[in-house]
């Protein structure tokens, strides 16, 4: 169930909710806040963020809140500004609270490209050194286009949270500025990708050669920088 | 700071929106939560460096105060009722205090737990793979998922939006959205019975 933006919830949200609640479901309320919107800037967005995960514990039963700030421009949750949004709100969350507290990737690259995993590894980084629980992705390509995601990006999500976990919040800030630095400078050109049909057998469900390279490319970047992937 | 009565539910939340001062969602959007925020920015000095995750606990602490007190001063609005859903500091409080601190997710050998990390631990988040509310074509659904559910790293799956059922675009609203959520539920199953993991959270 998704808050409205920003600040804002309808009767239909609190319905489903009332029937989830009896039922005694695992309910997770979602509120992506846009940076660039209403608000206006990083530190606005980031204020309008705790206020906007607060409400889904206090006002709406949530059991998680999941988390997505999300560029005006872009309309993904990778870039710098958005990254620090979401890192300061659930670093001062994790801080305060034991909330659950979770977030979701729209990368503006696609399936089968550099640059989309990277930009995953980025925010797997992130999301996992600022404290929270539950990582949900990946929407590539911004998530508006039909097939282009697919299981490898999962697999980069997943192998950079599990190395990152327990490093020192300082060395993965400066690693998650170098890669940041690598791809922002390619929005203008960044690549579509593939389509799931393309990147995978679709009747055994293996990867393509082509994507198991790609992502073997990125996976020993991210070792040289430091990231001891298991 | 006064004593709440008891955690609030959404009820709570609806009655309120009945009740609470009513303004026009333009007004809410272009000047109350604009305004708020930029005040609760000045009060508290929120100025963030170049770091990506704050390490100063003064910073972390200013920021939480912001968004609670943005919060308590402005509320939230129901685009419904047109009214404003105002709560108290300690009514806050006590929904914190209220939420899970431990969830299971999925059942049996496929289940996993979401528990509090606090700052970056050892313990990985769990890893919830899926395409996140994006487009699936409807004759790839399952396989498409089943190559979420199949990856040693993920422990959850999330859905996709089925474009379209039976060749009819799934578009919200219609019946046509409630057939293709269905056949969605189906195939997030049969794609982690494929993948070996039938009680994965889905």
């Amino acid at each position: 169930m998704s808050q409205l933006n920003e600040l804002k919830l309808d009767n239909m949200s609190m319905n489903m909710i009332a029937g989830w609640m009896h039922n005694g479901n695992v309910i997770m309320v979602e509120q992506m806040p846009i940076l660039g919107g209403y608000i206006g800037g990083v530190e606005e967005t980031a204020i309008c963020d705790v206020a906007t995960t607060l409400t889904s514990f206090v006002l709406m039963n949530a059991s998680f809140h999941l988390d997505g700030p999300i560029h005006i421009r872009w309309g993904t949750t990778t870039t710098r500004e958005t990254m620090k949004i979401a890192g300061h709100a659930a670093a001062a969350l994790d801080a305060h609270t034991d909330l659950l507290i979770a977030n979701q990737y729209y990368s503006l690259a696609g399936p089968c490209t550099e640059m989309c995993l990277t930009e995953i590894a980025a925010q797997s980084m992130l999301d996992t050194a600022s404290g929270r629980e539950l990582v949900s992705g990946c929407a590539a390509a911004k998530g508006v286009t039909d097939d282009f995601t697919t299981g490898m990006e999962a697999r980069m999500l997943g192998e950079v949270a599990m190395a990152t976990a327990g490093m020192s919040v300082d060395k993965v800030n400066d690693m998650i500025e170098l890669l940041v630095k690598d791809y922002e400078r390619r929005y203008q050109t960044a690549p579509q990708g593939k389509r799931f049909q393309d990147c995978y057998d679709v009747r055994s469900v293996r990867p393509t050669h082509e994507y198991l390279e790609v992502y073997h490319g990125v996976r020993e970047r991210l070792s040289e920088l430091g990231l001891r992937l298991r | 700071m006064e004593v709440a009565d008891r955690p609030l539910t959404v009820y709570d939340a609806y009655m309120r929106s009945t009740e609470g001062p009513k303004l026009a969602e333009s007004h809410w959007d272009a000047k109350v939560v604009p305004e708020g925020v930029a005040c609760m920015k000045e009060k508290y000095d929120i100025r963030f460096g170049s770091e990506f995750i704050p390490v100063d606990r003064d910073l972390k602490e200013r920021l939480f105060l912001a968004g609670m007190e943005l919060l308590v001063t402005t509320g939230i609005y129901n685009t419904d009722t047109r009214r404003v859903i105002k709560v108290t500091e300690s009514e806050i409080m006590e929904g914190i205090k209220k939420a899970p601190r431990k969830l299971q997710l999925g059942e049996y050998r496929d289940a996993v737990f979401m528990e509090p990390r606090k700052g970056n631990a050892s313990q990985k988040p769990v890893i919830q793979g899926g395409p996140t509310g994006s487009t699936v074509s409807e004759d790839i659904f399952i396989p498409m998922i089943q190559s979420y559910a199949q990856e040693a790293a993920v422990d959850t799956v999330v859905n996709g939006v089925m474009a379209t059922i039976g060749g009819v675009p799934s578009t919200a609203n219609t019946p046509f959205e409630i057939k293709a959520t269905l056949a969605e539920i189906r195939g997030m199953r049969e794609a982690c019975n494929r993948a070996g993991r039938p009680y994965m959270a889905i």
